[in-house]
């Protein structure tokens, strides 16, 4: 009978905190829950539509951003031999960090797989996901994905044994080619092959890591990513398999891929205040202002530099309204840099990478690039 | 009348009542458990809705897009389809995984007992090693260090047309089909029917007279013999295709990618080492005086094993082989660390390329479910076979 009272008892406690933390739960739906929903809850204006999110307010009472980063591609983003996350991907968490939160370093790196990183950002174990991710239609409308200014126009392309002798994809009949699974890249591939009616056999994996020992095995004859990655890669080959110069990355260009950060879908708000710190790196560029001459420029005269960034403009500063410091820019540009800065150190000409900017060069250069104005 | 009244006064109140109390505490436990779940579920639903995806389960249908290497698979074909293909190569696994598990099993699990310094210390030696080391670093010990480790494909290791050893696989020559198979086809199912046939005969025959069955000896020369004519008479529908190297690839023949290899080789030495625990167990639990008694008929040590001890064994050690199993169905999922084309890599791959995460995990584990109970019923038909009445 005593057993029997206590185990009724605990099931009774047991149904009613579960039932208590059901309905609470049930009724306020945002994905970071606990305190900080709570707390941040009442202050914002909530959303316009039912699924409204205030993820901004909750990244600055967290204090620190939980950024989606890659960690094994040089130049974009990866682990340098000292423990830091370092590249192209990982200056831009920075980026956001700066403008939201107004402190570069407040970066909390989640390093994930290409078959996470969707899943991350839907469960909200990230704020924001930066890991060379392409944008694609199917992305954008099933994988709850909201995907923001491009920053990096890549395309993808085919790496070989620099001793083999292909030359184009026609040549690679028969061939065994290594892919990561879960990315675009891997879809290209098989309808790049079917077109030209190029028989193949694929072998995808999850991980660079074993990838790499299985196109070192000569197990598979090509290795095919984004052309950026596989500059990467190739900057990094080990000499004893040769060096860079072991390898040859084809001169075909087998897609678009246009590389930006990501957030969730339904949260607006968070999504212009990320989106407006991207654009302020490349704003800074057309304007001339780099971390080294932003002091002078803060003193200029020019409307237009005052006021993207946050200087008085006729006794006023300007904030249009994105939930940012009015003088969020200056914060950025002086902790990272803009976007030349940027590009150069990780994967510009003089990096390791050696990539040109061609694509990636400002509008006013011939390139993609196009900020909108800053008004 | 009066005597039921009397007990019902005598009841205690309901609070106290141990049959109100039982039946009210499990209908509680039930309402807890049924609301949980429908909480969750709420939640998730609201959620995916809120993030604008998919809740239902049309992307069945939809295109998967990706390629499967080794199978008829095209990428035009569906996600179910895919996901069908995956299953198939995971029930291959588990099954080519099972048999050569339990036979390697067996052997060690002898070995341990054996008499012989040598065989008793190297079989102990090997199950010690791999009982205790995780069944994933064994298998990317295996696919990382010896498969990957071949001569690549422009240094393969060849005997003639037999073989062609690469780290591309093992490619042996196979049947090809070279005309049509189907009389041929009803050949075998008849051979098989004789066999059977001749099993019974032979059984029936061993427990009227005493003679000799040999009734392996005969199912076997039975199908030989039929299998034989009829090839020949329905004009030879099968042919040799023999393995021809190429510079990036081997033609022809059947060849065993190191990927699948290292996954099977993986799984069915880690399941193998605990198999040979349960074996030598079971052998330890049958009773001494049983092996003193066959002795004392004079039998071999062979067949004192094999008539005697095994039997008797085989009865203790079904149920935990079962786990054994079910056990390596299961880890068939790791092969996703070495890129084997199982049920578990299509999904995630399929889920990476669009599939919605919740519904696609509720399918896998679905098939995983049907296909580890159909493990779980075939060796509990088994085990009730084998029980004593």
């Amino acid at each position: 009978m005593r057993v029997w009272r206590l185990i009724g008892l605990a099931t009774l406690a047991t149904a009613a905190l579960l039932l208590a933390s059901g309905c609470s739960l049930g009724d306020d739906d945002d994905d970071d829950g606990g305190e900080a929903a709570a707390t941040t809850g009442a202050t914002t204006t909530g959303g316009s539509d039912g699924g409204g999110g205030n993820l901004l307010s909750t990244v600055q009472s967290r204090g620190t951003l939980n950024c989606g980063v890659n960690e094994a591609v040089p130049g974009f983003g990866f682990v340098s031999q000292g423990g830091d996350f370092e590249g192209f991907d990982i200056d831009y968490c920075k980026v956001v960090a700066a403008a939201v939160l107004g402190d570069a370093e407040a970066v909390e790196y989640k390093p994930l797989t290409a078959e996470q990183r969707f899943t991350a950002l839907q469960s909200g174990e990230i704020d924001v996901l930066i890991r060379n991710t392409t944008r694609t239609a199917s992305r954008d409308g099933s994988e709850g994905a909201t995907f923001l200014t491009t920053t990096f126009y890549d395309g993808q392309g085919m790496m070989v044994r620099a001793d083999s002798d292909y030359q184009e994809l026609e040549d690679m009949a028969g061939a065994t080619i290594c892919v990561l699974s879960g990315t675009t890249t891997e879809l290209n591939l098989e309808s790049q092959f079917q077109a030209r009616g190029v028989e193949y056999t694929p072998l995808a994996f999850e991980d660079n890591d074993p990838l790499q020992q299985a196109f070192t095995a000569e197990r598979c004859d090509g290795w095919t990513s984004d052309k950026s990655q596989l500059a990467g890669i190739r900057s990094n080959w080990p000499d004893a398999q040769g060096g860079p110069d072991g390898l040859r990355i084809l001169d075909v260009t087998m897609s678009k891929e246009p590389l930006g950060p990501v957030v969730r879908d339904g949260d607006s708000n968070w999504a212009s205040a990320v989106d407006w710190a991207i654009i302020a790196t490349l704003q800074a560029e057309e304007f001339d202002i780099s971390s080294e001459n932003i002091d002078e420029a803060l003193e200029s005269d020019d409307p237009e530099v005052r006021r993207f960034l946050g200087q008085p403009v006729e006794g006023e500063a300007f904030d249009p309204g994105l939930g940012l410091e009015p003088d969020y820019a200056v914060e950025v540009i002086r902790s990272v840099g803009n976007y030349e800065e940027i590009y150069n150190r990780n994967v510009g000409p003089d990096s390791a990478l050696g990539l040109e900017r061609n694509l990636n060069a400002l509008w006013t250069d011939g390139g993609l690039h196009y900020p909108p104005p800053y008004r | 009348m009066s005597a039921t009244t009397a007990a019902a006064t005598r009841r205690p109140p309901p609070w106290r009542d141990v049959r109100v109390l039982r039946v009210a505490f499990q209908a509680l436990f039930l309402l807890v458990v049924v609301s949980l779940v429908l909480f969750l579920l709420d939640n998730m639903v609201f959620n995916l809705r809120r993030l604008g995806i998919e809740t239902g389960f049309g992307f069945l249908d939809q295109p998967a897009g990706f390629a499967i290497p080794d199978s008829d698979f095209r990428s035009s074909q569906s996600v179910q389809d895919a996901i069908l293909q995956g299953a198939r190569t995971t029930l291959v696994v588990a099954l080519t995984g099972i048999a050569l598990a339990t036979v390697l099993g067996i052997v060690v699990g002898v070995a341990r007992l054996s008499p012989n310094w040598l065989v008793r210390r190297a079989a102990a030696l090997y199950v010690e090693s791999f009982r205790n080391v995780p069944v994933l670093l064994i298998i990317i010990f295996l696919y990382l260090a010896v498969f990957l480790r071949l001569p690549p494909i422009g240094r393969a290791i060849e005997w003639v047309d037999v073989f062609v050893l690469s780290n591309r696989g093992l490619v042996v020559p196979s049947l090809a089909a070279t005309g049509s198979t189907g009389p041929f086809l009803a050949v075998v199912a008849l051979a098989l029917a004789a066999a059977a046939a001749a099993w019974i005969w032979r059984t029936r025959r061993f427990d009227a007279t005493g003679q000799p069955h040999h009734r392996v000896l005969w199912a076997l020369g039975v199908v030989a013999a039929i299998v034989a004519v009829g090839f020949l008479a329905t004009g030879r529908p099968y042919g040799l295709s023999l393995p021809e190297r190429g510079d990036l690839g081997v033609a022809h023949g059947f060849r065993l990618g190191p990927e699948y290899s290292a996954l099977l080789f993986g799984l069915v030495l880690y399941t193998a080492s605990h198999i040979a625990e349960i074996v030598r167990g079971s052998i330890l639990a049958v009773s001494r005086g049983q092996a003193e008694a066959a002795d004392a008929l004079g039998l071999s040590p062979f067949q004192r094993l094999r008539l005697v001890v095994l039997p008797q064994a085989f009865r203790i050690m079904i149920p935990p082989l079962a786990n054994q199993y079910l056990n390596l169905t299961k880890n068939s999922s790791l092969g996703i660390a070495i890129s084997v084309y199982e049920v578990t890599k299509v999904t995630r791959v399929s889920i990476a390329q669009g599939s919605p995460a919740p519904q696609a995990i509720a399918i896998l584990m679905l098939i995983y479910l049907v296909i580890s109970l159909s493990i779980a019923l075939v060796t509990n038909l088994v085990n009730r076979r084998l029980a004593l009445p």
